[in-house]
């Protein structure tokens, strides 16, 4: 394939990306191609290999083979990481900072000036709806709160390709709401996001979906081709129906 | 591991000095036969707590001697020169004749020039003349003539065992909390997942070593300003040499110690694992580096250890500056090992935290 042109059309693309631990196949042989401004939902049990394909793809797990690029830079992408955001599914915000301090701290590191991060920190928090405790300790917060810094903390550099580990794990409905919104705003605005979740509801309103299984993708479409195709009336039942298959 | 501790516990809590180097310059004009001093000498050298490195006289011995013999003290390099007299023996026998007369018997001296920067080397140095002294007076000559030990202070004029203690209290104090804040900070940035967030920064691993190193050496220094000041009010130590020197070398044993904190807890299968290192680090430490007793007291066989903690050099170095008034042209060869244990330690961390991935 012509990199140059696959570095226009593909955010992400693996070939045979490969994880093991100590013998135990995290990720299988994953194949990815997930074009530039697409919402990408990965689905999949737990212990089926989402985050290890997350964590490959940012450059904390070095795979056991295979290869994979992000924006054409092969992994670790070193040139485009201002580029990328990452949201980790532990927590990844500092306790002991209050909700402004995390993320001036993780904005320094993107060397952001102070005019721009003074913007973006407003807009953020209101996504969040925290600006009244911006400057409560993270630790004086409840988890769900939590939660919502660590996602503000990885978009703090507006970056094009965002990598969300289980984004809206604790967050209540009608914040979960707000976060769609806000995702979707972020697609329209040309960005690749990449999401775990275990909310078929979310699944749905993701453009492609990738159901994982056992470390391996074992199917990939849109939630409506992938309902259509296994006849199913909802994702859920869907992905029962591909598990089935991938098991016989 | 608690046994392997209680036994380093017994073995160096209980220990007596030994081997405390000395020179002795013997200038008595009787010869070395039959010569008071000569006994003395020969009884001191059976016991262990001194060691004599050198012993010059009585034949071919002056006063040069005498001085270059000052001047090993003065450079660290032995506790004392011990130094009879020309005259010993003969004003000593006087003396003697004296006594058993009835008449008053005019005191012959030994001069010891001894670095009291440890007090507790000084007196057992002093101490040990004396019994040798008595012993040798008494078994020969049943009587004991006024002989006087006088001491003259090379270093640590007036110094008392809180000068000697202040020091060690520092680094140690700075060593335990840069180690166990570093472990503890890396493994709350391992289990929060704040660690994967910052390596998915442009923040490279060298600047968060970096910025680690700083921010805890500069915890360590505070806290040993803190220490020295309460240590003036409360105890009136006295500092003779440039308090920034010593401030120095605790600054550089901080950012060394955080290293090997962040190095352990970095290379640590688990968050437990992590904080088990505490202690194995910290106990030989807290024992071994001459922070409540020196070097001397500790035994033989474990003598060696001390010298691979870094510590001990710390430990020496600030004692060097505050109570010898030591500057950077002597006390060079400790920051040299701090500075060297420093840059290796995040060195190691650094790529320790680059082979993570
Ligand atoms: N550090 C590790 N050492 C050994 N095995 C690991 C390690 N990290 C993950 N695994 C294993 O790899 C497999 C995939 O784990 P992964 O975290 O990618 O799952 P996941 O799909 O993100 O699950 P979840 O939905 O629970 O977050 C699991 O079987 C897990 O036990
Ligand atoms: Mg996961």
């Amino acid at each position: 394939m012509n990199m140059a042109a696959a570095e226009e059309e593909f955010a992400i693309l693996t070939k045979d990306l490969r994880k093991e631990y100590d013998g135990l196949v995290a990720v299988s042989d994953l194949g990815l191609r997930i074009r530039k401004g697409t919402l990408y939902g990965m689905i999949g049990p737990n212990g089926s290999g989402k985050t290890t394909t997350i964590k490959m793809l940012v450059g904390l797990l070095r795979p056991t083979s295979g290869e994979a690029f992000l924006m054409g830079e092969k992994v670790p992408a070193v040139r485009n990481i201002d580029r990328i955001g990452y949201m980790p599914q532990e927590m990844g915000i500092y306790t002991d900072l209050s909700v402004h301090e995390n993320l001036e701290l993780f904005s320094d590191m993107y060397s952001i000036g102070k005019g721009d991060f003074r913007r973006r920190e407003a807009e953020l928090l209101g996504m969040i709806d925290l600006e009244e405790r911006k400057g409560s300790l993270v630790s004086h917060l409840s988890g769900g709160m939590r939660h919502r810094v660590s996602l503000a903390c990885a978009l703090v550099h507006d970056p094009d390709l965002i990598f969300l580990d289980e984004p809206t794990v604790g967050v209540d409905p009608e914040l979960r709401v707000g976060f769609w919104d806000h995702f979707r705003e972020l697609r329209r605005r040309g960005k690749t996001i990449v999401l775990t979740t275990h909310y078929m509801d979310e699944a749905v309103r993701c453009d492609v979906v990738g159901m994982m299984r056992q470390g391996e993708l074992i199917a990939e479409g849109t939630p409506s081709e992938l309902m259509t195709v296994t006849g199913a009336g909802n994702l859920e039942d869907a992905f029962l129906s591909y598990a089935g298959r991938a098991r016989a | 591991m608690p046994l392997f501790m209680i036994a380093i516990f017994g073995y160096t809590f209980g220990g007596d000095l030994r081997e405390v180097s000395v020179f002795i310059v013997n200038l008595d004009g009787e010869g070395a036969n039959g010569s008071i001093s000569a006994s003395i000498i020969e009884d001191l050298a059976t016991r262990d707590t001194l060691a004599i490195v050198s012993l010059i006289g009585p034949e071919n011995a002056s006063s040069s001697e005498v001085a270059s013999a000052i001047s090993k003290v003065e450079k660290g390099e032995i506790w004392a020169a011990i130094v009879f007299g020309e005259d010993f023996t003969e004003s000593a026998l006087e003396a003697l004749g004296n006594m058993r007369q009835g008449m008053p018997a005019i005191p012959s001296e030994i001069v010891v020039h001894v670095d009291s920067s440890n007090p507790n080397v000084a007196q057992a140095v002093v101490g040990e003349l004396q019994i040798s002294l008595q012993k040798t007076l008494v078994s020969e000559y049943g009587l004991i003539p006024p002989i006087v030990i006088d001491e003259n202070r090379v270093y640590g004029e007036g110094a008392e065992f809180i000068d000697f203690f202040a020091p060690g209290v520092m680094g140690l104090a700075a060593m335990m909390v840069t180690f166990m804040l570093s472990i503890v900070s890396f493994v709350h940035e391992r289990s929060y997942g704040t660690l994967d967030r910052l390596l998915t920064t442009p923040v490279t691993e060298g600047e968060i070593v970096g910025g680690y190193a700083l921010a805890l050496g500069f915890i360590a220094f505070i806290q040993s300003c803190v220490i020295l000041v309460t240590a003036i009010v409360a105890f009136n130590i006295q500092i003779v040499g440039n308090v920034l020197l010593a401030l120095f070398t605790i600054f550089l044993l901080g950012i060394g110690s955080q290293g090997l904190g962040f190095l352990l807890s970095s290379n640590a299968k688990t968050e437990f694992q992590a904080v088990q290192f505490m202690p194995i680090v910290l106990f030989p430490s807290i024992l071994l580096a001459g922070v409540f007793w020196p070097i001397e007291a500790i035994p033989d066989f474990l003598r060696p250890v001390s010298y691979f903690i870094p510590l001990t050099y710390a430990v020496e170095g600030c004692r060097s500056v505050m109570i010898r008034g030591w500057g950077i042209e002597e006390v060079w060869p400790q920051l040299l090992v701090l500075a060297a244990f420093a840059a290796a330690m995040l060195l190691l961390s650094t790529y320790s935290l680059k082979k993570r991935r």
